[in-house]
């Protein structure tokens, strides 16, 4: 994990070298976006869309990692928005993710069926 | 035994008077809505499912499990849910994390997806179901929940559920539709997420869905403006991004995307005027190099046009 100064400098550094190159160039160069009206940034527009393309890179990798097909990847990546792709850039992992999955024994089982029977939890019954 | 009936008083203090529907509300049900049993660890996509089907959107399970399930985590992170929804034209929109909220979305004929924990923190059970019911007067909420079409569980439980997944709830909304009780922040965020992920024609339909609401709007104008240009009809545009200025001059941004549109139509020197404009009106130093990079696009185009 780079600190976040380093990062920082990757980025701007990578901002000038894709500018550079073009690839920021698209059909609509230079056209912002509705998020910079709505969010009220300020912020240098070429600089948040390389932030958006390392953490597209990142979720990409993660998505692959948690056993996502490689030719859905691109498809899952293109629904985020801008602000979710940033917000979830390295904390892929922590994410909960709700599926029922659970795993426990012994005592944990026990006071687990006590606070299902009086109500606290729903956790047994069939979902 | 002392420890657990702390534990279970800690868990017990939910501020149920706020929470809970007046006995007097009205009960709802919607008894059409779709079930899709889940399969083992894939909740979030029948979930998902149902409420897109109802929303009148063609989804299978299948293809929304390819789009959301994580198999390494079994489970479906909530922001995929979202993109999932965007994929498939339609709006996701958190709504606020009350028992009313969900009331006015089901008296509108949406069903509510929630995330519960249907465990405890310490040992939680994540979970999604959609809420198709709410019985105030029985004091119980009706869901589609894995393999029960039709589980009913106590408000008092359901809430302490909820509550442990931070009491969040989507709709998901057909471009032309608005929730039943709309923050306009988050729903400007909304329509501009789905134009992000590329459903122009749907995101436009919603800008003007927005625009009824708020006629005049900057954001509105700005986003209508934006999809026309992402599209190539950079005509219509350039009206958009007029019709906004000729309200207020102030939002460069516009005036930015406005000089692009004209470029695009080949009107390099009206379009190189109004970046002159914007640099000259301009004391945000964040966006200097924007529109000198947007003046030196179009003098290239114009270049290359000769």
């Amino acid at each position: 994990m780079m600190s976040f100064r380093a990062r920082g400098f990757v980025v701007r550094l990578m901002s000038v070298a894709l500018i550079c190159m073009g690839f920021v160039q698209t059909s609509s160069a230079g056209m912002i976006s509705t998020g910079y009206l709505i969010d009220n940034e300020t912020r240098d527009a070429s600089l948040a869309r390389v932030e958006v393309l390392l953490a597209r890179q990142d979720i990409e990798r993660q998505l692959l990692a948690f056993g996502v097909d490689a030719d859905m990847v691109a498809e899952r990546l293109r629904g985020m928005s801008n602000t979710e792709l940033l917000a979830l850039e390295g904390r892929l992992d922590e994410q909960l993710a709700g599926g029922d999955a659970l795993a426990v024994i012994g005592t944990v089982f026990l006071v687990l069926l006590i606070l299902e029977l009086v109500g606290v939890t729903d956790i047994f019954k069939s979902i | 035994m002392p420890t657990l009936l702390l534990l279970l008083s800690g868990c017990a203090s939910l501020p149920e008077a706020v929470r809970e529907l007046d006995a007097n509300t009205g009960r709802v049900e919607l008894e059409d809505a779709p079930f899709f049993p889940q399969q083992r660890y894939q909740c979030g996509p029948a979930a998902l499912t149902t409420v897109l089907t109802m929303s009148g959107a063609s989804v299978s399970l299948p293809a929304i499990v390819d789009k959301v399930y994580l198999p390494e985590k079994s489970g479906s992170l909530q922001v995929e849910l979202m993109a999932a929804t965007r994929t498939s034209g339609r709006l996701p929109y958190v709504i606020d994390g009350t028992l009313s909220a969900v009331w006015n979305e089901l008296a509108a004929g949406r069903a509510v997806v929630v995330l519960q924990n249907l465990g405890v923190a310490a040992i939680p059970r994540w979970h999604y179901a959609v809420v198709v019911g709410i019985d105030p007067q029985r004091g119980e909420v009706i869901l589609r929940s894995g393999t029960d079409k039709r589980r009913i569980t106590t408000t008092k439980t359901f809430l302490r559920t909820w509550r442990r997944g931070d009491y969040w709830a989507i709709v998901v909304l057909r471009p032309d539709e608005l929730p039943a009780h709309v923050d306009q922040g988050r729903y400007f965020e909304a329509i501009a997420a789905l134009e992000q992920a590329g459903q122009l024609d749907e995101a436009a339909v919603a800008w003007q869905t927005a625009l009824r609401v708020w006629p005049g709007s900057s954001a509105v104008l700005f986003g209508l403006g934006n999809v026309r240009f992402a599209s190539g009809l950079f005509a219509e545009a350039e009206e958009f991004y007029r019709r906004l200025l000729a309200r207020d001059d102030r939002p460069l941004v516009a005036r930015n995307n406005l000089a692009l549109a004209l470029a695009q139509q080949q009107e390099f020197d009206a379009a190189l005027a109004e970046i002159s404009i914007a640099l000259a009106q301009n004391n945000d130093a964040a966006l200097v190099s924007e529109l000198e990079h947007t003046q030196e696009t179009i003098r290239k185009m114009q270049a290359d046009s000769q």
